[in-house]
């Protein structure tokens, strides 16, 4: 089944067209825009509000699938959670094609998306989703979202921890910040980390010991990195390096501790644990992931490309084929933003 | 339309037209402000058609003195003390009126605030008048504040143009803050905005734990919950990173009776809690580029709507949000770190 799929749940305007869990094109405006079609910067607001580029990356990526409209099968969109202003630009273009093309709507949670983004696959690869038992594990680590699920099959979920506060990339893009490495900066540190010494500083561990509270935090390890970065001013390289590495050694690990406490605990049976979202591009994170799967015998999946693995329209593509083949389409006079659309509940 | 000079005539005219139940735009010491002699209903109803704003919004009154003040409205020792220390100056007082001016210039609840402007123009108009005059600032709601002509009638219709009928234009005024108001009706006196005039704040608490900054959330809630509906209700936070802008928020989605779970917009930018019948929107400013964008989120429907708005990094979105200082209810918070690992002083003024 082909698809073109559409997401501007926040930042980011993104379109793709998929061939069931298979990518024929992948544009995100931030790649497009080193093609300096427009040329100079556009007024942030008109960012923001994605009307200005969302046709040109739709164009772009049905001309890079090398398909027409007239041969899709459904258009899928991003319906939350995320800005309501901007999901409704998505939204009304996704109507209107669908309306002047006759095309299917599929809806599409933004969440599933970054789930299910490790299944969407190249053109050539022999993985497929039979090899996949269910249940099994989805985690997302994002800018906008930190949440563990358990996949009871594809399109049902229950949410085992999530965030109640700050999202891991949130919090590593701010202590970037923090650390004058700029915003957002969680990559940035990520590099800069690997020149640090994890042992150099002690911060504390969100809710160590306490992991039976099945909750994600980062507040508080925020509010103590702000006050220990004070007081090491004024930094040098080497500060910077040290303290890089030892806040995102002490985010990962609460990451970690929390997620093995619930695998050890609650019985769930899996041998698959998909990550998906922004933070799953790090290789120490993908490192200790890896690690932590061994230990319980989960096969850990991430995202092919990086391109997958921060906000982008093959994986909204690729969870509107498993809803397409549940038969779950939506009318277009129904189709509406849900910036508040939860998972697994 | 007249426009004239700030010479030896101004008095006369102006007098005149106000006598007559006109509306004369005049210089201050803060900005531009509009008069209309506050005993006259008529002039009032011309008032706030012009300034296009909703029924039962209050309108402060310039007078001369202290008796001529107390004339309009019940002095207490606090309100004395005030007048004394302060006035003629860019000061607010709010009192309980006698109900000596026209339907619509005292609050729903019946108190007036009192102006003596530090500005001779003013003092003799009123003086020749012998009434009180209002004075509101000249802008329309949600305008700009008028620090020039051109600032008020640049933001305005032809239709509210016709509705002036004097300005006495004393060119560009110096970009002074807007008068400091302090309500002396509740048991402490309140300050209402913060202008060039200072009061030792006794609005600050110490909070010991995030339970503690939660709990402030609630009384402030409460405090304010009372206008629900009527007017929009934004909480405009600011501090440092860590402080707990979005624990104060998840205290005050509590207070409002909202389960759902409460987290950091600053990724999304804005998100939405709901009990059913109210809704919470909750902003963070922090990664917008640009003032502005916050209007681009919506925020002055918002307002309009009378919704009840939490927004983090207020600071750096605060011209805008002061341009609502007319139709919203603005609880301005600060939290600041404290010397222990988890004290936080919280310290807060409201726009009324």
């Amino acid at each position: 089944m082909k698809i073109l799929a559409i997401d501007t749940s926040c930042d980011e305007t993104a379109a793709a067209v998929t061939e069931d869990t298979k990518i024929l094109s992948n544009i995100v405006w931030s790649q497009a825009s080193a093609h300096a079609k427009f040329g100079g910067v556009m007024p942030s607001l008109a960012q923001r509000m994605h009307e200005e580029r969302i046709d040109w990356v739709i164009e772009r990526a049905i001309n890079n699938s090398q398909l027409t409209i007239n041969n899709l099968d459904a258009i899928a969109v991003t319906i939350g959670p995320g800005l309501s202003i901007a999901l409704g630009v998505g939204i009304d273009r996704a109507k209107k094609l669908a309306l002047k093309y006759n095309k299917k709507l599929i809806a599409v949670n933004h969440l599933e998306g970054h789930i299910l983004s490790s299944l969407a696959l190249t053109m050539n690869s022999q993985f497929t989703i039979n090899n996949l038992q269910f249940p099994a594990l989805g985690l997302v680590v994002s800018g906008g979202n930190t949440i563990l699920v358990k996949i009871n099959k594809i399109g049902s979920y229950e949410t085992l921890a999530q965030t109640t506060d700050d999202a891991l990339g949130e919090a590593l893009d701010k202590a970037a910040r923090m650390l004058g490495l700029g915003y957002p900066g969680g990559s940035i540190l990520e590099i800069t980390a690997r020149g640090g010494i994890i042992t150099a500083y002690t911060l504390p561990i969100p809710i160590a010991g306490q992991e039976e509270r099945k909750i994600f935090t980062y507040s508080g390890l925020k509010t103590a990195m702000s006050r220990l970065v004070k007081s090491e001013k004024p930094l040098t390289k080497e500060k910077i390096y040290n303290l890089a590495a030892c806040f995102q050694d002490v985010a990962f690990t609460h990451l970690v501790r929390v997620c093995s406490y619930i695998i050890e605990n609650c019985e769930l049976k899996t041998e698959n644990l998909l990550v998906g979202g922004g933070v799953s591009a790090n290789v120490e994170l993908r490192k200790r992931l890896r690690h932590m799967g061994k230990k319980y015998g989960l096969r850990v999946l991430f995202p092919y490309s990086k391109k997958l693995t921060g906000d982008n329209a093959a994986m909204i593509g690729a969870a509107a084929f498993f809803k397409a083949q549940r038969g779950e389409f939506t009318e277009v006079d129904e189709i509406d933003r849900k910036p508040n659309a939860k998972i697994g509940d | 339309m007249q426009i004239i000079k700030n010479d030896k005539k101004a008095v006369r005219v102006a007098t005149e037209i106000l006598k007559s139940g006109g509306l004369v735009i005049y210089p201050t010491e803060t900005l531009y402000g509009i008069g209309a002699d506050a005993t006259n209903p008529k002039a009032i109803q011309k008032l706030t058609k012009y300034k296009n704003r909703p029924f039962g919004k209050p309108y402060s009154i310039a007078v001369t003195n202290q008796k001529m003040a107390g004339e309009c409205v019940e002095l207490n020792t606090a309100a004395k003390n005030l007048y004394k220390e302060f006035l003629p100056g860019p000061l607010t007082v709010i009192s309980k009126g006698k109900h000596k001016v026209a339907h619509g210039v005292e609050s729903e609840d019946g108190t007036l605030g009192i102006r003596i402007p530090d500005f001779k123009l003013v003092m003799d108009i009123v003086k020749k008048l012998g009434k009180p005059i209002t004075a509101t600032s000249a802008n329309a709601s949600y305008k700009k504040r008028p620090y020039s002509i051109p600032d008020i009638l640049d933001n305005i219709s032809d239709k509210q143009k016709s509705l002036i009928d004097l300005i006495i234009d004393a060119g560009e005024l110096p970009h002074n803050e807007p008068s400091t108001v302090i309500d002396t009706t509740l048991d402490d006196p309140v300050t209402l905005r913060q202008g060039r005039i200072k009061l030792a704040d006794k609005n600050e608490v110490l909070s010991r734990s995030e339970e503690g900054t939660q709990n402030l959330a609630k009384e402030l809630w409460q405090k304010y919950e009372s206008h629900i509906g009527k007017r929009a209700i934004v909480f405009a936070l600011q501090g440092e990173m860590g402080t707990g802008k979005t624990i104060f928020t998840k205290g005050l989605a509590r207070a409002m009776g909202i389960t759902e779970l409460v987290t950091s917009p600053t990724f999304a930018l804005e998100n939405e809690y709901s009990t059913g019948q109210e809704k919470l929107f909750h902003f963070d400013a922090w990664r917008l580029e640009k003032p502005d964008e916050l209007r681009a989120l919506g925020f002055e429907d918002l307002v309009k709507n009378k919704s009840v708005i939490s927004i983090e990094w207020a600071e750096r979105v605060s011209d805008i949000i002061r341009e609502f200082d007319d139709e919203a209810i603005i609880v301005w918070v600060k939290i600041d770190f404290g010397k222990a690992e988890n004290e936080r002083g919280i310290s807060w003024g409201v726009t009324i």
